[in-house]
Order: C-alpha cells, then structure tokens, then sequence
C-alpha cells in the first residue's frame, strides 16, 4: 500500500513535467514504462500473499519510481530513492525473512470483507488523490522558464507546492498552486499506515498459550508448567530474542 | 564524441549517434562480460600462482586462458536445479536481480574523459546505491532457496552490506568534498597532473581514508576476509549453495563485476582516475579536452590507464584472498561498527578541517584549485536575479542558486 | 483456553521473535573432515547445542581382524587413521610384540622411530593446512601438502606406497631403507625446517588467525583428562602427558636415548620457546590456538627426532632383521598398548588364544574421545567457532568409525 501511493505519487507528480504522451518520443515510452512498472508492481505489492514477495514487488516498484525520477533529470533525487527507500525495503526483507524462518513461505490472509473494506477505503484514497493531482493546471505553458540544468530542486519545490516552471516574481499564488494538497494526502496516508503497522506490530498478551515451536519436534512437547517458566523468564529476563543474526555474542 | 564522428570522419548524424552509442555499451558490456571471463582465469592463475601451483596449463594453449570459455560452456551444459521447496519465482529471478545492479551501476563509471556511458551529475552517490542492491539478489536467492544455509549467508550478506555501507559512504564522501562535486567525470579532472595531485596524496587524512575504503570496499563486494555470506568452510556455500548452472554463474559475473566496479571507483575517487602518475600528454602537449583525432587517443590512453588500475584493484583484492583466513560475523561487524565508521568519520572532519584551512596543502608549489559548489537550476538568463528579487517580497522563496566558492 | 498464562499480568508474549533452528552440519560438508554429521541448534548465528553423529565410515575392522592374522590385520590399521598410517602400523606392532614377548632388533628400533616421527610430522602437515582451510584460508593447506608430498615420496621409496603403508609390521618392518634414502630425507629436513616459518606467519601469528582461535572453544585442564582427550588436545590443556615418555616400557623403551621435551606449556612457557612465535596475550590455555600450536611445535620435535633416529640408524650395523612370519601363532592371553599417535593415545587390544588368529583385535581411538568433547565446547558459540573447534581437535573419522 505504501509502495503504491508513492508510486502513484511519484506519477502524478512527475506526469506534468514530462513531456505529453501525444509527442510520443522515446521520453514518454519511457515514462510509460517507469510508469506502468511502479503502478504494476504497486498493485503486486498488496495482491501479494507472501511477504518477501511483497518485499521484492516493492523493491521493483520503487526502483520503477527511481527510473521515474531519473527521467524527470532528478538523478540526485532518483538515487536517493535508491538508497533510502529501496535499501530501507532491504531491512525490511531481511526482517520478513527472519521473521518467517521456520515456515518459509508464510502467507498472509486476508478475509473476503477484509478485502471489499480495504478496497473501498483505499479506492476512496486513491480518487481523492487522482482529483486533487489532475485540478492542478499542467505545467511548462508556452514562454514558461524551464530550468537550466536537471537538479532536484524544481522537484522538492514542487512537491511543497511552488510553481518553479514560471518566475516566482509572476506566480500568482504561491505557495497554494502546486503539488502540495496531493502531496499533503499522501503523507496523512503514510501517517495511517504508519499507525497501524505500529498496532500490529505491538506486543500484546496472548489468550492462548503459543503453540509448541517447530524445532521442538525433537524433544518432548514442552508441557504447560514448564512453558509458563519459559515466559517468565523471558518477560523478567531478556525482553525478547529478536533480531539475533546480528547479535555477535562469540567473544 | 557524436560531434567528432559527424564533424571529423562525416558520417550522418544517426549513425554518429549509434556509433557513439555502441561505444559506451560495448565497453560497459565488456567490462562486465568479459572481464569476468579474464578475471576468474586471472583468478585461477594467480590462486595457483600463490600456492605453488600451475593452474590450468591446457585449454586454449599454454596459459590456459581459454579455461574460463570452457567453464562457461561447462555451465550452460550443466542441468538447472531448483530445489522442491524453493519460491521458484524468486529463485529464478535472484541471479538476474543481483547481476542487474552490478551492471547498472557502471553506466555511472567514466572510463575516460567523456567517456561514460551517462554523465550523472550525483554519479558517486549513484554507484553507491546501485552497488548496494547486489545484495537485494543474494537475500532473494537465500531466502528462496529453502536451504538453512543459504538463509545463514543471505543473512550475514544483508547485516554485512547495510552495515558496511555507512563507512563506505564516509569514505567516498571526502573526494566529494575535495572536488566540490559528485560529478566522477569532475572528481577525476581535479586530480589531473602528476601523481602527488591525486587525492590519495592531497592530505594525510585521505591517504588514511583511502585504506578504510579499501576495508569496506572489499567487505561490500563480499570478497575475504569478509567473504561470510559463501563461506564456504561454515555454510557449504552460502547464498548459492542451491544454485547450478548458468544462474550460479550470474552470482559470479556479478561478484567480479562489483570488484571491478569498486576498484574503479577508488582509482576515480583516491588515483587520479584515468590520470596517469606522470601527466604523459599534457607533457606531450596534447589535450584530452579537444575533440580531435589527438584528444581522442589521450582519452583512450586515459581509458587503458583507469583498467588498468582497477584492474591492479580487483589483483590485489585476489591476493588477499588467497592469504588471509575469514573473520567471523562479530568480527566484521566489529571491524565495521567500531574501526572504519569512527575512523572514516574523523578522517572526514580531518579532511574537511585541511579544506578549510590549508586548501593548497603544505608545500606551496602544490597548490591545486579548490573545490567549487554549484546549484545551478536557476542559473540561467534571469533566473538568478528573479529569485534574488523576490527575496525581499516575504514570499516563500526559492533557495538562490548562488555559487558557493570557498 | 484458560490457562494459569492468562493470570500473570507479567507474561507479555512478544510476536516479534526469531525461532531456532535445526541444522545438519555434514555428513556431506566441506569442513567436518569426512563423514561426520552435527546436528546444530541454533538462534540466529549462537549455536546452543551441538551433537555428534558418528558413524557413517564403519567398515567392521575390529571384527574383520578376528578373522585375519595379526600381521594380516596391518592394512587394516592403515585404515583407521589414513593420514598417520605409519603410527597406526606401529600400535599394533607392538600391542602384538608386547603379547608374544618380541623384540625387534636395534636397527629395526631406530628405524621405526624415524619412520613414525616422519609419519607425525605429515599427519600435522595435514591437521595444520585443514585448519587454515576451515578458518577459509586455502593457501597453507596447499603449503602444506606441498611438504606433506615429499615425506610421502620418501615413505613410497620406502615401501613403494603413498598413503596406506604396512611398512611396519609385528616383527620389524617389512623392508630396509633403500639406498641414499637418509640424505634425500635429511635433505627434506633442512628444506623444511624454513618452511615452518611461513606456517607460522600465515597461521600461528596472524592477526585473523589468532582472532579466530584464540579464546576459543577453551577447554580446561580437568575437562580434558575427564573426557579422556589425548595428544596435541590433551597438551593444548596443558597436562603434561605424552607416552613416549610416560607410556609402557615396551613403547617407551622405543625412545631410550632420545632426547625430546613433552611439547606442553609449564609455568607458562612452552619448551624453547624462543624458536617459536610468542603466544599472543588473547590466547588461553586450552584454547584452539593452544593446541594448533602445540601441532606446530611437536612438528619441530619430530624433525628433530628424525635427525637422531637417523644418526643412531646409521651407526647401527647388520640388517634390520625379518618380520615374523604372517601365519605366527600368537600365545594365549591378551595384551592392551596406547601409543602416542599423532592425533593422540591409540589403543589396541588383542586377545590370543594358541592360534595365528587373534580371537579379539580391538581399537581405542583417540579422536573418538577427543571428539567427544565437541558438544561441550560448542555450547553458546558462534555458527563460524564450530568448524574452528572441530578443526582444532584434528579429528579422522576412519578412526573413530573404524
């Protein structure tokens, strides 16, 4: 979901400055297909049922969006989003890895309702994006003053909402005509996701005792006295055993 | 170069422009392709060498040298295997991810003067990160092998990049600064001149920080000591333990790619780049500069002199290799975490306190043009004075595009 | 599901965990010399458990050797500890001498210790060089059997065979030295003697090597002698046992006049140390590099073993004497000898009963002990510490199989 508003962010934002698709150079083949990868690859990321998978549809769709901004000339932008976003997604690999070891192909399900719910609130989202995007005025009007050099100014500029296709002198508004409402949506939208990953990944006690892990299929089931010894020891003791590949303890 | 081919030998613009165009694939492509044939024959040679051995002696004469095409052929013939548990999707596709992003990364690489397959202007910053997704295509491939031991090497490979890449980046930061650029192109123009210009000799503190991206040069392309994601005495093979065939050798064309592509990038950042030590042209006076048929042979001098670095790079990380044993994973880590970041990091303020201070170094006959910042989106007819006119309005202001000279 | 769990307001169950995981380490791996198979319980890289498997290379030696006769039986001891043939050969040599009460003649006496020392000193070559190559440095293993190779070019001249000799046998050994074989093997000696140097700065003193071995898998002094460890291992502990000295009158009697020190640290100091590298300050008594580095001094111990066998071999006049016969009847009772193999204490037990066929032919192998102490060394260290302590102890799986 967080790849795909980006990616449909990132579209939008950069629809208007490259060229229209009615001049069908290779520019605009090209944006099509950055395009095409991040909004497809997007999608993948929530159809998706497996979670690095998930991870590797996102990788594709940021990198697309990178593509995207290497287009737009914004190469400093475009790597950043190389290292940042895709190395972040990286962690985020290594982490679903880690998380899902013992099974390797967890899936993650999602009811019929679930779906409809999701599909309608993110549907709604995704409109209300499309809206406030396409109102903004395209950009580059004949006589406009382009910049001079690719830089990823004119972009930062134009995601807090400056029009920096003309002279700021005869801007008539600035500061309201750009990108900024698009942009202000989808960083709300970020926020929410944010708040429910932070839900979901909280701790939280459970009802029922967790079941037997899978290595313990050599020893004997671990019976309910000595598995309340065993939570106790790690809720007193050490607060998780989390993360441990990292954890270098040999010395 | 479309301008000589059109101007100097007449072809048609098209063709000038494919002409130009195949160039700069061709020599990336053959960096990649066939510079992984000859460097894992070179690899066999020198191993062999180190060890008292011949190494191969046969295939293709006496030196052998055609060893690597009769691998090749051996692994195209080899039957493909996929575990039965494997993701098969991402199993097939791991190999490719990770050789993509070795090769992508050297569209950034100058070979020469303008030759560069695209002139970025954040081209350092874009190596980097490209290089870092290599390991994008080893996670995969552990993770989808269904193989404990490949998990345990994609693991180690993913702790070991992300960690080494603070460092690294530390490292690649102070040529940065030096020329005031990320442009590679400029970075390796302001070390023109004989060798002591290099930025390896401009202060102590980049010849210490060259080391440290040595260390962490060799520890992001997975070479030994750090070479814990395939250890192969722990971890049967890591990452690729499942893998066969021609997939397998996709991971080695791109692990010999990477080694390529970060021994370039010190010779660019740290050895004066396609600069010779002693300045051979300039001497000559011939200019690399001129696009005529004299300033095109100094570039391609200029080429063979960056190969032949990197090359001597990709050498030397082959001869530790066959000398050292393998640290193990809390020792990388400590390497890193507690040796080359804070070294890296104070060298960084060392080198940034020698601008400062002493920009032209200690002796006087070696002073060298300081770095220059420019930002120069609105730097173009009007654009400066329109954004310096509205500064005074209390609108919300553009960043003035003003050219910072130290 | 009501549960006692649901009380304890204490209990927080975290889903964010890593698992343990299961991991067969061998029987097919590159770094547990040979067949042998761990079982590993790990938690990220920290192995929490480890146990051995053994038992994949049983070829029913013991029992085949109560159907053969003793000196039959010899080629089967080749096959035990296959990198230390020599010292295996001799074990059993003398377990039967020591029953039928036989003495080999003075020249023979001479010989098999310059032989068995030779043999020592490539089955450390080979311990030394695997060691480097399970640390993930390939070159001193190369280095090693560059020098392994000759010493087996001397012991073919000898008995025309590389790896599984039966060149000593009950009775002597089954031929004398060929002609201009002490100066091919002196000169091997003064060639090799620089070579250690460069063993010990690609292992004994290298930066990676010591931080890869050094206060790893320690092992005490009590722990050793309680899990019977023998050899380099026992001596990396530091007690101070070695049979050619300690060992039974028959087998010590083997070494009268030789002068050698017990390669063990005492009051902190190795015998001549000022020929070796000085320990360095991260290392601890019992460690992997303790007992990697009593290999490498027990490497220059035999050469100099060597250098007197081949002084007193030469002064020795006559013949070395023949071997007894294959079909010699072995006398009633049964007879029990450890010597001092390379890899540690090998045992052999034999039980006579008026035939030439021993009625029981019996093998204590020492890696078999010194393996087992595996387990405990391991517990709590990294995945990496594992081929380095399994390494350290030198272990050979036809030896401990059988």
């Amino acid at each position: 979901m967080i790849g795909g508003s980006v990616a449909v962010a990132s579209t939008c934002c950069l629809g208007a400055v490259v060229p229209p698709l009615a001049m069908l150079d290779w520019h605009a083949v090209f944006f099509m297909l950055f395009a095409a990868a991040a909004c497809g690859c997007a999608l993948a990321v929530v159809l998706a049922d497996n979670v690095v998978r998930m991870a590797f549809y996102l990788v594709l769709s940021l990198g697309a969006t990178a593509g995207l901004f290497f287009l737009a000339g914004a190469e400093f932008v475009g790597a950043m989003q190389l290292m940042i976003y895709v190395g972040g997604t990286l962690v985020l690999l290594v982490f679903g890895v880690m998380l899902t070891a013992q099974a390797p192909f967890v899936s993650i399900k999602t009811s019929a309702a679930e779906k409809a719910f999701a599909g309608l609130l993110g549907g709604a989202l995704l409109t209300l994006l499309l809206v406030a995007a396409l109102s903004v005025e395209p950009w580059r009007r004949p006589g406009s003053v382009g910049p001079t050099e690719p830089s990823a100014t004119p972009l930062g500029m134009a995601l807090v909402g400056v029009r920096v296709d003309e002279p700021p002198a005869h801007s008539p508004a600035v500061g309201r005509s750009g990108y900024l409402l698009p942009f202000e949506i989808i960083s709300v939208h970020l926020l929410v996701v944010l708040v429910a990953a932070a839900y979901l990944a909280r701790a939280k006690r459970r009802k029922t005792p967790r079941p037997v892990e899978m290595v313990a299929s050599v020893e004997p089931p671990v019976s309910v006295a000595e598995h309340a010894a065993i939570g106790r020891e790690a809720a007193v003791g050490a607060p998780a055993r989390s993360g441990s590949v990292l954890v270098g303890g040999g010395s | 170069m479309v301008e000589y081919l059109i101007d100097r030998v007449g072809l048609p613009g098209w063709l000038a422009w494919t002409a130009a165009a195949s160039l700069a694939a061709v020599l990336i492509l053959n960096v990649i392709a066939g510079g992984a044939l000859v460097f894992i024959w070179a690899e066999r040679k020198i191993a062999a060498r180190i060890q008292d051995r011949l190494g191969p002696t046969r295939t293709g004469g006496k030196f052998g040298w055609l060893q690597s095409l009769a691998d090749g052929i051996k692994l195209l013939a080899k039957e493909d295997l996929m575990p039965d548990g494997a993701d098969g999707m991402l199993f097939r596709l791991a190999p490719y991810v990770s050789f993509c992003a070795s090769f992508c990364a050297f569209i950034a690489l100058p070979f020469a003067f303008d030759f560069v397959g695209l002139r970025l202007n954040v081209a350092v910053f874009f190596v980097v990160a490209v290089l870092g997704l290599e390991v994008f295509g080893v996670i995969l491939a552990g993770y989808a092998s269904a193989s404990k031991w490949s998990l345990f090497g994609s693991m180690r490979e993913a702790a070991q990049v992300v960690s080494y890449e603070v460092p690294l980046g530390m490292c690649v930061v102070v040529p940065v600064m030096l020329a005031g650029s990320m442009d590679m192109v400029t970075i390796a123009e302001k070390q023109a001149g004989w060798f002591w210009n290099w930025y390896l000799f401009h202060d102590p503190f980049t010849f210490v920080i060259f080391w440290v991206y040595v260390t962490c040069a060799v520890a992001s392309v997975n070479r030994a000591p750090f070479d814990l994601a395939e250890a192969e005495s722990e971890l049967v093979a890591g990452f690729h333990t499942e893998y066969s065939g021609l997939r397998w050798s996709f991971f080695f064309m791109a692990e010999y790619g990477s080694m390529f592509l970060v021994s370039a990038m010190a010779a660019v950042l740290f050895l004066g780049g396609w600069n010779g030590p002693v300045p051979l042209a300039t001497l000559a006076g011939l200019s690399e500069g001129t696009g005529d048929t004299a300033g095109y042979l100094v570039r391609l001098l200029g080429m063979v002199n960056l190969l032949g670095k990197a090359t001597l790079g990709v050498l030397v990380m082959m001869w530790i290799r066959w000398t050292l044993p393998r640290l193990r994973i809390d020792q990388v880590m400590t390497t890193c975490l507690k040796y080359c970041t804070p070294i890296a990091a104070v060298m960084f303020a060392g080198a940034m306190l020698w601008q400062l201070f002493l920009p032209g170094g200690l002796v006087p006959g070696m002073r060298r043009p300081a770095g220059e910042i420019r930002e120069g989106w609105l730097e173009g007819p009007g654009g400066r004075g329109a954004a310096s006119a509205a500064t005074g309005s209390g609108d919300l202001v553009l960043a003035p595009a003003a050219q910072v000279r130290p | 599901m009501a549960s006692i769990l649901d009380d304890d307001p204490r209990i927080i169950e975290f889903d964010v965990r890593t698992d343990e995981m299961l991991v067969n380490m061998g029987p097919q791996h590159p770094s547990t010399h040979g067949v042998l198979r761990l079982v590993l319980r790990t938690d990220g890289e920290i192995v929490s458990e480890v146990e051995p498997h053994i038992g994949y290379l049983h070829r029913c030696a013991e029992k085949i050797g109560e159907n053969l006769t003793a000196r039959q039986w010899i080629p089967y001891t080749d096959r035990m500890d296959y990198l230390a043939a020599m010292n295996m050969n001799l074990g059993w040599s003398l377990a039967v001498e020591k029953l039928m009460k036989y003495e080999v003649s003075e020249k023979a006496r001479h010989l098999r210790v310059l032989i068995a020392e030779l043999g020592r000193i490539a089955s450390h070559l080979v311990g030394m060089g695997a060691y480097g190559l399970d640390l993930g440095t390939f070159s001193p293993f190369l280095y090693a059997f560059r020098e392994r190779e000759k010493i087996l070019d001397l012991f073919e001249e000898a008995c025309g065979a590389r790896l599984t000799y039966s060149y000593i046998t009950v009775g002597g050994l089954t031929a004398d030295l060929p002609p201009g074989w002490l100066q091919r093997c002196e000169a091997f000696l003064d060639q090799f003697e620089p070579v250690i140097k460069e063993y010990h700065a690609l292992l004994t003193t290298n930066a990676i090597f010591v931080k890869r071995t050094a206060n790893i898998g320690v092992m005490s002094r009590e722990m050793a002698i309680d899990y019977g460890c023998s050899g380099p291992v026992l001596r990396g502990s530091g007690v101070d046992q070695d049979l050619r000295r300690d060992g039974e009158a028959i087998y010590t009697a083997m070494y009268d006049g030789y002068a050698f020190e017990v390669a063990v640290m005492k009051n902190g100091r190795y015998p001549r140390d000022h020929e070796y590298p000085p320990v360095p300050p991260d290392a601890v008594i019992g460690d992997c590099w303790h007992r990697f580095f009593v290999r490498m001094i027990e490497v220059v111990q035999s050469m100099d073993l060597v250098r007197q066998a081949i002084d007193r071999y030469s002064a020795c006049k006559g013949t070395i004497g023949e071997p007894l016969k294959l079909t010699e009847k072995i006398p009633a009772g049964d007879a029990y000898l450890e010597t001092e193999c390379p890899k540690g204490q090998m045992g052999f037990y034999l039980v006579g009963d008026g035939t030439a066929i021993p009625w029981r032919a019996r093998a204590r192998s020492s890696s078999f002990s010194n393996l087992s102490v595996t387990a405990d060394l391991c517990r709590g260290c990294l995945i990496a510490d594992v081929p380095a302590i399994v390494g350290s102890l030198d272990i050979v799986m036809g030896e401990i199989d059988r």
